[in-house]
């Protein structure tokens, strides 16, 4: 994985993005691209709702590059954020509606995995694994269902069973929590 | 958006793990704009977040998704002086204001759109006002059932010559998108009649920028120039 490795190129890559050389907007999908399907992907399900996504996002990079400086971030957080956005404007448009059915049969095994696959894999000398793992099973549950699959106070209230109001609450303070470990 | 300042962390982390509605979202990206400690926040908190993103095994990208993308990239010049930049987050400092001027722009034009239905012989099933997401009223559809369906275009669009625009309906979840036909004129276009339900009241109408010919999957590729939702014609 390619991830973390010459992350400064993404720097320079959107500043000649801002300039308008498309080789370096292609420059950054040849290195990202597939993990960027993928990401999308795990928010709204179908391969072609994602490379919709991405596709929406690289003209967004294009027609932003020039916003972009350091104060916002690392470039591939910038980047990475824009793909979230566009996956999640795409389910309040009600888009992975479609699948819903589906998702709800699959919900104890398929979706369960999403967050657990994501929770495995997440590199364990990482502080976040560690401030992860320090709060609560359902606490942390509902980060990485928010994070992860891009489900609202909402969803997350229904599919563990607890009340809205608790729900939020207690999100709130597990993100606290999160802040200040990795403080 | 008012907020507290001993707030901002948490409404940078609402925000970024996608907790808030859309249009909280959309004032906290012009919030963000003009204050650099939310601005902090949100980097940050996204910065604490992201090893998550490096948990999906990437896929391979096809080199036909770079070509759309190549395809519908607007112009140097639109990136040096951003033309298309009036999308939700740049001018949501107006947000609610824009909302409502297009409101109303929307309500004057299904007016009109109506009286206009009403003189014909035929009335449509529905009418529905496409807007942009800059809030900007684009072009009307009249739904008129089973025989036919009309567009008129009330904006200018830059479609290249590759491009084509192309309407779609989304009669049911079940269903999915389906197209309701190709704009080949510029001011408008009579759509044929595809074999669908009766349109009814909310059904979701958009246009999108297709290749020429349309879209080759039979669904919507392309990105959404405006979309917007039916009223029934009474």
């Amino acid at each position: 994985m390619s991830v973390n490795v010459r992350v400064n190129d993404l720097d320079e890559a959107l500043a000649s993005c801002a300039k308008g050389d498309r080789a370096a907007l292609r420059e950054i999908y040849d290195r990202e691209a597939g993990q960027l399907i993928a990401l999308a992907q795990r928010i709204v399900r179908r391969r072609e709702l994602a490379e919709e996504v991405v596709q929406e996002a690289f003209i967004r990079i294009w027609t932003h590059a020039h916003q972009y400086k350091a104060d916002r971030g690392s470039a591939r957080g910038w980047i990475y954020a824009i793909v979230r956005n566009r996956a999640l404007n795409l389910l309040r448009d009600g888009r992975r509606e479609y699948t819903v059915e589906n998702m709800d049969a699959l919900r104890e095994d398929g979706q369960a995995d999403e967050v657990m696959a994501a929770w495995q894999k997440l590199d364990r000398a990482s502080r976040l694994y560690e401030c992860l793992a320090a709060l609560d099973d359902v606490k942390r549950r509902g980060i990485l269902m928010a994070y992860v699959e891009g489900y609202s106070h909402g969803e997350i209230a229904g599919r563990l069973r607890i009340p809205l109001g608790t729900t939020k609450s207690w999100i709130r303070r597990a993100l606290s929590a999160l802040r200040e470990c990795l403080a | 958006m008012t907020y507290e300042r001993t707030s901002i962390p948490d409404l940078a982390d609402e925000y970024v793990l996608g907790l808030m509605e859309a249009a909280d979202a959309v004032e906290i990206e012009a919030a963000m704009e003009r204050d650099a400690e939310l601005r902090a926040a949100v980097a940050a908190s996204r910065e604490r977040f992201l090893p998550l993103d490096a948990t999906v095994e990437p896929v391979v990208a096809g080199a036909n998704l770079w070509q759309k993308i190549e395809a519908s990239l607007p112009l140097h010049t639109d990136t040096a002086n951003p033309v298309e930049n009036a999308s939700a987050n740049d001018n949501s400092r107006n947000g609610w204001r824009v909302a409502a001027i297009s409101a109303i722009a929307a309500s004057v034009i299904l007016a009109v759109g109506l009286v206009y239905s009403l003189t014909r012989s035929v009335d449509p099933l529905v009418v529905a006002v496409l807007i942009n997401e800059a809030g900007d009223v684009q072009a009307v559809v009249e739904d008129f059932g089973n025989e036919d369906a009309r567009i008129r275009l009330l904006a200018d669009f830059d479609v290249p010559a590759d491009k084509t625009i192309q309407v779609w309906t989304l009669p049911s979840r079940e269903m999915g998108p389906v197209s309701l036909g190709l704009v080949d004129g510029v001011n408008g276009a009579h759509l044929g009649g595809a074999e669908l339900p009766k349109p009814r009241e909310s059904q979701l109408y958009e246009i999108t920028l297709e290749q020429t010919g349309g879209s080759p999957t039979g669904r919507p590729t392309g990105p959404i120039l405006a979309k917007g939702f039916a009223k029934r014609s009474r």
